[in-house]
């Protein structure tokens, strides 16, 4: 039993007079506890694809089932609260608020959630040592470097312990040294915690860290196959 | 999201472009300032209005006239006799905390050398303490005097010592008005017929210069006022039996002839329970057919003028606030553009449209709310100064005891300012809040 089903989405989008298909029938199953990376060149509809996958983005045409749930027919509301409680996100540009602190950063999820300010502080705080930043939880986003602020935007994304995280090119803007850093750790965080990670990236190596490896051409999938590590 | 983050959150959000804020609450503090201000020169001209009438009267007192009469009035037209059955109607009227009848009569007096003329009234001693008597000096009257009187504090005024030079006569000094206490006086009272009859009267109290109405009168319990009374009506009409012989001569006033009628009181105190009842009361009064007047009577024109006053006033207030609000939204538009991402990650990371919402209705609340906060000790100031220099200006011939105050800013109005500077805050607010709902997260991340 899947925990997020695609089932044949389509997105389109109209741009002027033209219109621009960005998913052309996916078909996509990814089971709980599974890693799944979607590896396509720019252009190819990955980021479409992860939005409509995480309710972002209504699909045009198609199905997008989350724990059994059809997540496009839901009204905005219920979409949020799946966000608040069950899902996770990790951008290419980290995201941060820059006038929150590292620790304010990562609870804010919480604070939506209505968890108390002690609760909130010690499981940002649980995080950040997990993430290695501890010492940096009081820094502004731009007192840090693009690494530590990725690891950042990744503790935020865990601090709920959702069920599923999306990341988008979540290494992006990183060395090939920090990214095998974050890798690793995000890695056996989600692991540990039995969550599902789908991941969207164009670079084959970090899509070896992956399960399993999804590839992506024009909108649709080509072909898929077992990660390498 | 819990209030107390919401508030955390909003103020910090402010204070991140800390000139920016500081400019949009200068706007609030000065439309809050402008309508508090303006508003209190109303309120302190109907409180210097209420004050200065006081000092003629108390505002909760009614007076209620004898009936005069005219030759060949319509029955139905004629005002009601101030009869005995008269006071305890008035008394029974709901508001009313105390009535006293009162009888006039007026004589030649003797303080030591020096004579005048003295107004005596007669009324219900019992009652003198609800109708704002208040001795200065000595006491007030009890039920057991008799011919104990109180005077006026301008009584000691209308006496002079007749062998002092007639030049000096005509300047007006003001006497001390303790010059007559514990005195006795004589008066002399005259009736229709020519005969004399000399009261001595012991003063046993001065009243206070507070109520100047009763300045000039020296009031007497109504019992021995009456007799006095009686005596001087004596051959003024048919009601008295005159003996047979000593008519002659004199002439009779026919009893339709406009004037006193002698089977009723002189007038009559009324004390209400406050100023509204007054009015009131006054008003059922004349409807009943008496003749009353009060103080009160002309407070709701003077209300009215006050009134209008600060409509006026008030709406000059109102477009300096109107212009505040349009800078709040001004700047909470402008801060949602710069804030775009930001919105975008809270709804991503599980923010609802309330929390949005409520965030943004807090930021620009919270800056009203400053404002008015602020507003209101500018106005406190101001207030002061206006009373302290324009004020003393106006009334430097008052004591400092009764200085009115031209601007008067009381609790209601503080509340008042304050809920409606947050109020204007929060209406401000709609507008740029309901745009960062509507703002796409996929669209402002993408974008940036
Ligand atoms: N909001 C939009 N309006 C119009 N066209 C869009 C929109 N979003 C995506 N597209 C188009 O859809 C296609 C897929 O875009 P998408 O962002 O999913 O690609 P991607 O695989 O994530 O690329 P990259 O690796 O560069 O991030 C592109 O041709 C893009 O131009
Ligand atoms: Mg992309």
């Amino acid at each position: 039993m899947p925990i997020l089903e695609l089932r044949n989405v389509v997105k389109k989008y109209r741009v002027g007079k033209e219109i621009v298909t960005a998913l052309d029938g996916v078909n996509l199953a990814v089971e709980a506890g599974e890693f799944v990376a979607i590896l396509g060149t720019s252009g190819s509809g990955k980021t479409t694809l992860l939005n409509v996958a995480a309710g972002l983005e209504k699909p045009t045409r198609g199905e997008v089932v989350f724990r059994n749930v059809t997540l496009n027919k839901l009204k905005e509301w219920q979409k949020v609260a799946f966000r608040r409680k069950q899902m996770g996100f990790i951008f290419q540009s980290y995201n941060l608020i820059p006038s929150l602190t590292a620790q304010e950063n990562v609870a804010l999820p919480l604070i939506f959630d209505n968890v108390p300010v002690q609760e909130r502080t010690k499981r940002a705080v649980a995080v950040l040592t997990h993430m290695g930043l501890k010492d940096r939880r009081k820094h502004k986003p731009t007192e840090m470097s693009g690494g530590q602020q990725q690891r950042v935007a990744i503790a935020r994304a865990i601090v709920h312990q959702p069920r599923i995280i999306f990341a988008d090119e979540l290494t992006g803007n990183l060395d090939s040294h920090t990214t095998h850093d974050i890798m690793c750790s995000l890695q056996t965080t989600v692991k540990k915690l039995g969550q599902t990670l789908l991941m969207v990236t164009h670079d084959r190596d970090v899509a070896n860290y992956a399960d399993r490896i999804i590839f992506m051409v024009d909108g649709k999938i080509v072909s898929e196959e077992l990660g390498g590590k | 999201m819990k209030s107390y983050d919401l508030l955390v959150l909003a103020n910090r959000n402010l204070w991140r472009r800390k000139g920016r804020t500081i400019l949009t609450v200068l706007g609030v503090i000065i439309g809050t300032t402008a309508i508090v201000v303006m508003l209190s020169l109303g309120i302190g001209l109907v409180e210097s209005q209420k004050k200065q009438m006081e000092q003629w009267g108390s505002l909760n007192m009614i007076r209620v006239h004898q009936a005069y009469s005219y030759p060949g009035e319509p029955e139905e037209n004629k005002q009601r006799k101030l009869t005995d059955e008269a006071i305890e109607e008035i008394k029974a009227i709901e508001g009313v905390l105390a009535v006293s009848p009162a009888y006039e009569v007026g004589g030649e007096a003797k303080l030591g050398r020096k004579t005048g003329y003295l107004q005596l009234i007669g009324i219900d001693a019992a009652t003198m303490e609800l109708m704002d008597f208040n001795v200065e000096h000595g006491r007030i009257l009890n039920e057991n005097d008799q011919f104990n009187v109180v005077a006026g504090c301008r009584v000691i005024d209308n006496f002079h010592d007749p062998k002092q030079q007639p030049g000096r006569e005509m300047e007006w000094e003001q006497g001390d008005p303790l010059e007559l206490l514990d005195k006795r006086v004589a008066v002399t009272l005259m009736n229709q017929r020519q005969q004399k009859r000399i009261y001595s009267l012991n003063v046993v109290g001065i009243l206070s210069d507070k109520s100047m109405e009763y300045a000039w009168s020296v009031f007497a319990p109504i019992k021995e006022i009456k007799k006095m009374r009686d005596f001087t009506m004596q051959g003024m009409g048919g009601n008295h039996p005159v003996p047979p012989g000593k008519e002659v001569g004199l002439p009779q006033l026919p009893r339709d002839m406009p004037g006193q009628e002698d089977d009723q009181y002189s007038f009559a105190l009324v004390r209400t329970q406050d100023v509204s009842y007054a009015k009131y009361i006054s008003q059922e009064l004349r409807d009943r057919g008496f003749n009353a007047s009060s103080m009160a009577d002309n407070l709701e024109g003077i209300e009215n003028v006050a009134r209008q006053m600060q409509a006026v006033l008030g709406g000059i207030g109102a477009i300096t606030l109107l212009v505040a609000a349009i800078g709040i939204t001004n700047t909470m538009v402008m801060s949602i553009y710069e804030r775009t991402r930001e919105i975008a990650i809270m709804k991503v990371v599980g923010a609802s449209f309330a929390d949005i919402r409520t965030l943004f209705l807090a930021e620009s609340s919270l800056i009203g709310l400053m404002g008015g906060m602020l507003g209101i000790g500018l106005s406190y100031f101001l207030s002061y100064l206006l009373n302290k220099y324009v004020g003393a200006m106006m009334f430097s011939r008052m004591d400092p005891e009764n200085m009115f105050q031209i601007s008067l800013i009381p609790p209601w109005l503080v509340l008042f300012a304050l809920v409606f500077s947050m109020g204007i805050g929060l209406i401000a607010g709609l507008y740029p809040a309901n745009r960062a709902i509507k703002l796409d997260p996929i669209d402002a991340m993408r974008n940036s």
